[in-house]
């Protein structure tokens, strides 16, 4: 890990724009040398938290330390932060070096250390003999690696990244994200990353930050967020999960009929039941939740399919090849797997 | 409140050095006061330790005290409000000096007054008041001192002085001036008719049409009153500018000609462009869209007079009329639609441009005939596009002096009516009134403009264009049209023609000998006044692409307080008309510390000032194709504002500053209004010297200098496209990546 990593700390941050309030007192730490990601719907408030990060926006309230220094009323062009856009925001009037060399040029590094420099950064994002281009003659991921080696050969004591794949094709995208982790992981460079996908989110990230309207809803490694979801929000946001209202008694929960087995420190009483696609079970007697097969897609590696119950529709997924036990229209019951399954406050 | 900043990277030498340090030595230096008009650069009498020495010495002390604060890394909180207070406490005492003791300011006082305002910027981001870097804060303290001494002030100062007289409070030079003759008169006592009834008559006939018209379509009662009222208002100035006699009469009735005629001849010439097949109709139109920016004032009005006027050529030589009927109403409103035209055509070319052809085609196919399609489909879509036209050309024939002051005969007009005021009648207060009622009527109209229209844009229909294209026009239409350009075109060519032509002959119309004598005669003073007007407009061009650039850049990428007060004070010179800015110059610089009369700075700051908006116009635009993100990528990227404009924002604008700058320098060299005040024997312009030729009659030479600056500015303006069209080919594109 890079040893001169920082934590980023934010306290109480609140971001008002006018009489909207953007940003409601969000208090967040992103650990030395770590990856975390602000997920939510536009408009929750994760790029107002970049922009101040980054300096570019200055909190109303609240402050922000990198270590233990506070940088809250530090101008951009100090705190030693670079970003990677949207748009690239490569400059269309300088080629390849010169985007690169441009933070070097403007802090007055001498030319052979800036030669050095570009040179080592373009082998570090693959981009030799490219150097020479005008950055328009680049393709999307070419420019997509000439902004990244902008902002890495600053060396910065955070790096931002702003829905940096948005613009990129499906395919390109999942690779150059792998490209970003691998070279985030082998630097150690404290990151905040800023994305709407949460395939992205979870794929890239140390810690997941789930943001709604401004406030955090909850934050957590992936697999966390996935499993145990503290609100409804987060379950829908991160993956798909079928709610059903039930109750709960301490050792086992009850949807309609079905009762099982089940336990988790929440108060108890009545629960919403988070059940995601893939862990229900569907048999054709036997115990569970009375249904009816309303329809079956086949999609190749899996297979996707509904269940109308008393309590509302099912949606549920299973392995491609795997048997169907029901055709559409004919009775089922619906099991819960032990995975995938979580309750939450009512 | 706002904690300071610990340690590491806070503690920070700060920018106000330089500034700290220059102003010692411009204090030390250059000459603190002038003794009269002229400013001196070297002058140890008049340096300030020999006019004033204990504000030499408070300035010598701030100086020290100001650069060690900066020198030393002190906590940035407390050293901005150190240096806020200083300077501007400092600045402060400077100007209150030289207002007690009534020195007109040298070069020391202006730099110490600018070195300690970018000190107070310095100050102001180091706190944190402005939350920018300290270039951006400076340039905003500096930005906002100049708008407000510029263009405020002598606005006020107009506004003031038409109801202060000598010092003291009264409305009666307002009355006085109001109820004039020259202002407005209804009666003629020579007649036996009485002519304030038939005005009035025409009045209610108007208010009544108005409300017929509309209540015939069955409108809502505030559309009623207000026709109604509308047309109250319309037939007054109309019975009044034909009955009556006076500026105030006389100068709405002549825009209320010229309004319509030119946004009519206007739209007849943007849709020609776009649903014409001939090809000449558009080169021809791309000459008419150059004309009005490289025609000196008058040319067109004397040319006029040559053909129709009473010794014209075609009214007398070929008719044998002896009349006079032309000076007046008659002869300006001709020439005010010759020279606005071009105008509302370039303002409606884009309206029509931006109309997406798939509309009428819907309409098309719904069965509405071309008629139909063109009344409910088309003139609704351009209507703010209409509007705007119109109301630029009101306030343009308004503002307009060149052509009243040729062409006026016996009638008067508001905008000359402030020049023979403050010039002939030697009475400034009387020119403020007159400046007044101009300036509030214009600001009227522009407040009708943005209740009327909104902040919408004029363009209706914008982004990418519509698949289709329109359907050209009927041929019988599509002739006639071209017949009216033609004719149009032919008009204008044989009056500019006439004054190439009468440069060259002894006695325009009377002695067709060729002769070169009035080149030899304009080349005496004329090549010298001719440089010396470019010389001013030059420096003034660049001075206000510069700052127009700064402004536009602060009002559209920077956030702080007061940026909407900022961006519609520098837009204000755009709409007071040229003749109320030139007399408020006169009046508001004339005086104490700001003395500038009668310099060749106060006609380049007129200039500036004039010119500016269209140069924030033009960069506002340009940025608003420049990704935002470019910016901040560079900011990020530890690159201060400064460095940012430099590296990335001036580059990518180039095409913008230097057709920014072309423009201004040709407008400069044209203007006349804002500057015929403000010559004096040293600085004369060559448009006020062509005024006093033709007022003399050497109509000759005034016809060789118009030749010199039509063919040399349009040589300037062919190089600028020729120069943009390369750029464009080579160079790189605005549009950011992405």
């Amino acid at each position: 890990m890079n040893q001169t990593a920082v934590p980023v700390r934010l306290e109480n941050i609140v971001k008002r724009f006018g009489a909207v309030t953007a940003v409601e007192t969000v208090s967040l730490e992103l650990p030395a040398g770590k990856l975390v990601t602000l997920l939510g719907p536009s408009g929750c408030g994760k790029t107002t938290i970049l922009r101040m990060v980054a300096g570019l926006e200055r909190p109303t309230e609240g402050k922000i330390f990198f270590g233990s220094d506070d940088v809250t009323q530090l101008p951009a062009y100090l705190r030693d932060v670079t970003m990677m856009f949207q748009s690239y925001a490569l400059f269309p009037h300088m080629n390849v070096f010169e985007n690169i060399a441009y933070g070097l040029r403007v802090t007055k590094r001498p030319n052979d250390e800036i030669r050095e420099r570009v040179a080592g950064v373009v082998a570090q994002v693959g981009l030799q003999n490219l150097e020479q281009r005008a950055v328009q003659a680049l393709s999307g991921g070419q420019q997509q690696r000439v902004a990244l080696a902008r902002s890495l050969i600053m060396q910065p004591r955070v790096l931002l990244f702003d829905e940096p794949l948005s613009n990129l094709d499906a395919k390109l995208r999942k690779r150059v994200r792998e490209e970003i982790r691998e070279l985030q992981q082998k630097l150690g460079i404290t990151s905040l990353y800023v994305t709407h996908d949460q395939e992205e989110a979870m794929a890239i990230s140390d810690l997941v930050v789930v943001m709604k309207s401004g406030i955090i809803e909850q934050k957590g490694a992936p697999r966390e967020l996935y499993q145990a979801p503290v609100t409804r929000f987060v379950a829908d946001f991160i993956g798909r999960a079928n709610f059903l209202s039930g109750t709960y008694n301490g050792s086992s929960a009850t949807v309609g009929n079905y009762s099982f087995a089940f336990a988790q420190p929440i108060q108890h009483g009545n629960v919403t039941v988070m059940v995601r696609p893939e862990s229900l079970r569907v048999a054709k007697d036997g115990i569970g939740l009375e249904g009816k097969m309303h329809s079956v897609a086949f999609l190749g590696t899996t297979t996707e399919y509904t269940v109308d119950t008393a309590a509302g529709q099912l949606e549920g997924v299973m392995a491609g090849d795997a048997p169907l036990l029901a055709k559409v229209g004919e009775p089922v019951r619906v099991q819960f797997a032990n995975e995938g399954v979580y309750l939450i406050q009512a | 409140m706002v904690a300071a900043i610990p340690s590491a990277f806070s503690n920070r030498s700060s920018r106000a050095l330089i500034p700290a340090v220059l102003l010692a030595v411009g204090v030390l230096l250059l000459p603190f006061v002038r003794p009269d008009r002229p400013f001196e650069l070297f002058n140890w009498d008049l340096v300030a330790l020999n006019k004033a020495t204990w504000l030499a010495w408070l300035l010598f002390t701030s100086s020290a005290v100001l650069s060690v604060l900066s020198w030393l890394r002190l906590p940035m909180l407390a050293r901005g409000y150190a240096l806020i207070g200083i300077s501007s406490g400092v600045s402060i005492t400077v100007f209150a000096w030289l207002a007690s003791t009534s020195s007109y300011f040298g070069f020391g006082a202006l730099a110490a007054l600018v070195c300690l305002l970018l000190v107070l910027g310095v100050g102001l981001s180091e706190t944190g008041l402005i939350q920018s870097d300290p270039f951006i804060a400076s340039s905003i303290v500096l930005c906002g001192i100049f708008v407000t001494l510029f263009i405020a002030f002598p606005l006020f100062v107009v506004l003031r002085e038409s109801i202060i007289v000598n010092g003291a409070f009264t409305l009666k030079k307002m009355a006085e001036t109001l109820s004039s003759p020259l202002f407005m008169v209804l009666e003629n006592k020579f007649t036996p008719r009485s002519e304030t009834t038939i005005v009035f008559g025409i009045a209610t006939a108007g208010a009544v049409l108005g409300f017929g018209l509309m209540f015939l379509r069955k409108a809502r009662v505030q559309l009623l009153l207000g026709t109604t009222l509308a047309g109250g208002v319309l037939g007054f100035i109309v019975g009044a500018g034909v009955f009556g006699r006076g500026a105030f009469a006389t100068s709405l009735y002549l825009a209320l000609i010229v309004a319509p005629t030119t946004v009519f001849f206007g739209l007849i010439f943007a849709i020609l462009e776009q649903r014409c097949r001939a090809a000449w109709v558009r080169r021809i139109l791309s000459i008419v869209g150059i004309l009005p920016m490289i025609t000196p004032p008058f040319v067109l009005a004397f040319a006029l007079e040559n053909w129709f006027g009473a010794q014209g050529l075609i009214t007398n030589r070929v008719f044998g009329v002896d009349t006079n009927y032309f000076k007046g109403v008659t002869g300006v409103a001709i020439a005010q639609i010759l020279a606005f035209t071009p105008i509302a055509y370039l303002t409606l070319r884009g309206s029509v441009q931006g109309l997406n052809p798939a509309l009428e085609e819907a309409a098309q196919t719904m069965r509405s005939n071309p008629w139909m399609v063109f009344t409910k489909i088309t003139l609704p879509l351009l209507r703010p596009g209409l509007a705007a036209a119109f109301l630029l050309t009101v306030i343009e024939s308004l503002a307009d002096f060149s052509n009243p002051i040729l062409l006026g005969g016996d009638r008067s007009f508001l905008a000359t009516e402030v020049y023979l005021a403050l010039t002939g009648r030697y009475d400034p207060n009387e020119a403020s009134v007159y400046g007044a009622v101009l300036l509030v009527l214009v600001l009227t109209i522009l407040g009708l403009q943005r209740a009327w229209l909104g902040n919408t844009s004029f363009v209706t229909v914008t982004g990418k264009p519509g698949s289709g294209n329109f359907s050209m026009l009927p041929r019988w239409l599509e002739n006639t049209l071209q017949g009216v350009l033609g004719f149009w075109g032919l008009l204008v060519a044989m009056l500019y023609g006439s004054v190439f032509y009468g440069s060259f002959v002894k006695i325009w119309g009377v002695n067709g000998e060729f002769t070169l004598q009035h080149y030899i005669d304009f080349s005496g003073t004329g090549l010298e006044v001719l440089a010396r007007t470019a010389q001013v407009a030059l420096v003034s061009a660049i001075v206000a692409t510069l700052l127009g650039f700064l402004i536009a850049y602060l009002v559209t990428r920077q956030q702080f307080f007061g940026r909407s007060i900022l961006e519609t004070t520098s837009m204000l010179s755009f709409a007071t008309p040229g003749t109320v800015m030139g007399v408020a110059y006169v009046i508001a610089f004339n005086v104490g510390p700001w003395l500038l009369t009668g310099t060749f700075i106060v006609l380049v700051l007129a200039l500036v000032f004039r010119n500016m908006p269209a140069s924030i116009r033009s960069v506002m635009a340009g940025l608003s194709q420049i990704d935002k993100a470019l910016d901040e990528a560079s900011t990020l990227l530890r690159a201060p504002s400064s460095t940012t404009l430099a590296r990335v924002l001036v580059p990518l604008l180039i095409p913008q500053l230097l057709s920014g700058i072309v423009f201004a320098f040709v407008r400069g060299m044209t203007a006349i209004s804002q500057i015929i005040f403000l010559v004096s024997p040293g600085n004369l312009l060559a448009t006020v010297l062509m005024l006093s030729w033709l007022e003399q009659g050497n109509l000759g030479r005034a016809a060789a200098m118009s030749t010199v600056m039509i063919l040399g500015l349009l040589g300037m303006i062919l190089l600028l496209f020729a120069f943009s069209k390369r750029f464009s080919r080579n160079g790189t594109g605005l549009e950011g990546i992405g």
